[in-house]
């Protein structure tokens, strides 16, 4: 083969640069392009509380979300009271989360309407488990996209037990429960 | 400046030093442990779940396992055959839980009952589909409306009352189908609460005096009408400890024994237990060990209550319909009462 012919090392390297580059940039700007986030499958979480130790923030991204529609508003809420409250009530000592992020409001005799305090709430998932072990399961945990890293591996993913946590489309970035199918909605 | 010569450092030097970093690197990556959570993180209600031997009064004196999915309601029939309907039919056993046939049906009725003439009634969601007691459709009735979840059948010589989780209410029909009156509704005038109903359970159920009786599940306990509605009596036990009802909405299922005690079936910590015509606890009948524990029950992602229905046999035995076993657990009662 006549040397002249030959492709040396440094074009070699430049051409496959700017095929690389080329690459990438349609890649990125290909329609269907989108970006993944890790968000959780309330269907598949069992409420450990590791969304609460596990994650690289302190306070974690995870925090407890409600779905008013499922919620049957009950003064009775097991997802608000201590297993054996001694009443039925906004005292501390009554109160199931730890930080006292779950807040509750009369709304007329017996409907109460519970609320969650995004700054204390660090998704432990104690009212989690105690709304859907004994009501309609109305909480649940999500990731807030406006507080997630969106670490390149989760960290909370990792360590998941139920693998609840997956990757989904950024703009659908969340998976909320609804009513009926009792599956999750993305959103 | 004269780059440092390579001999400067030995190549053996060179070996330990990659070695030292491949080992700190896996060190790292293989003992990377974050925090379990701690105790105040974690919602245990395992105490609440154990019970004292001596406070359970039954014992299971035998466990059917049914060839049929989804079983969703289960009744008792005057000459002692038991029925337990679930996906596309109706299973018909003898007393002691041989297969005698089947009632083909649409869907999965989500509650059933025997009228005193023999009919049947099945609730299929939103209206009432009424068969012959050979298990012939005769016809069904008008339909409740979009809302209405038909969880419960109760009938007498003259009505057949049906629990409408949907709407909150009962509705009272004569046997013709007729719409007479809905009960439970909320009305101060006549100091009636109205039900509270958070999750699709209410269950509807006549004492062995013909008494009409309904769980308000979410006030935690049941109330006595009369036919026109007006509220007789009404009694509540809130409270997670053994005599009370847990959760956000207890009982589920209810049913009166011969001597007019009461079976209750609670969801969330599964248990069953029987009530004195006073209201006073007498013991339990199954145990969540029995059932199954709130820990089970998450591992399966189990979220509808385990004990689908409950019923009594003409022995004062109890029948309890384990839904994700599809099984039907006998339980009679220890000692003979006196």
């Amino acid at each position: 083969m006549d040397s002249r012919d030959k492709i040396d090392r440094r074009e070699f390297i430049r051409a496959a640069a700017v095929l690389a580059a080329g690459g990438g940039a349609w890649m990125a700007a290909r329609p269907d392009a989108e970006g993944m986030v890790w968000q959780i499958d309330p269907a598949k979480c069992i409420q450990c509380g590791r969304c609460a130790t596990n994650c690289v923030l302190n306070p974690s991204a995870v925090k407890c979300v409600h779905t008013y529609e499922i919620c049957g508003y009950c003064d009775l809420c097991s997802g608000y009271l201590q297993p054996g409250a001694k009443a039925r009530d906004t005292g501390a000592e009554n109160e199931l989360c730890p930080v006292g992020a779950l807040k509750r409001k009369f709304i007329e005799e017996p409907f109460y309407e519970y609320t969650v305090d995004e700054e204390r709430c660090f998704g432990c998932a104690k009212c989690v488990k105690g709304c859907g072990q004994f009501g309609n399961g109305s909480l649940h945990l999500q990731i807030k996209r406006d507080l997630c890293v969106n670490c390149n591996e989760c960290s909370i993913a990792r360590n998941c037990p139920s693998d609840a946590i997956r990757r989904v489309p950024a703009r659908r970035g969340y998976l909320f429960k609804q009513w009926v199918s009792g599956e999750e909605s993305e959103g | 400046m004269d780059a440092i010569p390579k001999h400067l450092i030995p190549a053996w030097l060179w070996a330990v030093l990659a070695v030292a970093a491949m080992v700190l690197a896996l060190a790292l990556a293989l003992t990377e442990r974050r925090r379990e959570p701690g105790p105040a993180l974690l919602y245990d209600v395992s105490p609440y779940e154990a019970v004292d031997p001596a406070k359970v009064l039954f014992r299971e004196a035998k466990r059917i396992s049914l060839n049929l999915d989804a079983p969703t309601a289960l009744c008792v029939r005057g000459d002692g055959t038991i029925l337990v309907a679930g996906q596309d039919a109706v299973l018909v056993l003898d007393s002691s839980g041989g297969e005698k046939g089947r009632i083909a049906v649409e869907g999965a009725p989500d509650c059933l009952a025997e009228g005193p003439d023999g009919r049947l009634y099945l609730g299929m969601r939103t209206r009432i589909a009424v068969h012959d007691p050979h298990g012939t459709h005769l016809q069904s009735w008008q339909d409740l409306g979009p809302r209405a979840w038909i969880t419960s059948i109760v009938a007498d010589e003259q009505h057949v009352f049906a629990a409408d989780a949907g709407n909150k209410v009962i509705c009272r029909f004569d046997i013709s189908g007729n719409l007479l009156n809905r009960i439970g509704e909320r009305d101060p005038e006549r100091d009636i609460p109205g039900l509270v109903v958070p999750s699709p359970y209410i269950d509807v159920l006549l004492d062995p005096g013909g008494g009409l009786w309904v769980v308000n599940p979410g006030r935690l306990g049941f109330e006595h009408y009369r036919a026109d509605g007006s509220l007789a009596s009404s009694w509540y036990r809130p409270g997670i400890e053994l005599d009370g009802f847990s959760g956000c909405c207890n009982p589920i299922h209810a049913v009166f024994r011969s001597d007019a005690s009461l079976v209750t079936v609670e969801k969330g910590i599964n248990r069953v237990k029987v009530y004195s015509p006073d209201t006073t606890l007498l013991g339990v009948v199954a145990t969540p060990e029995m059932i199954g524990t709130l820990a089970e029950a998450a591992a399966s992602f189990q979220e509808e209550a385990l004990v689908r229905d409950v019923a009594v046999d003409s022995e004062d035995r109890v029948l309890v319909l384990h839904g994700p076993r599809r099984e039907l657990l006998i339980f009679e009662e220890r000692a003979p009462k006196n």
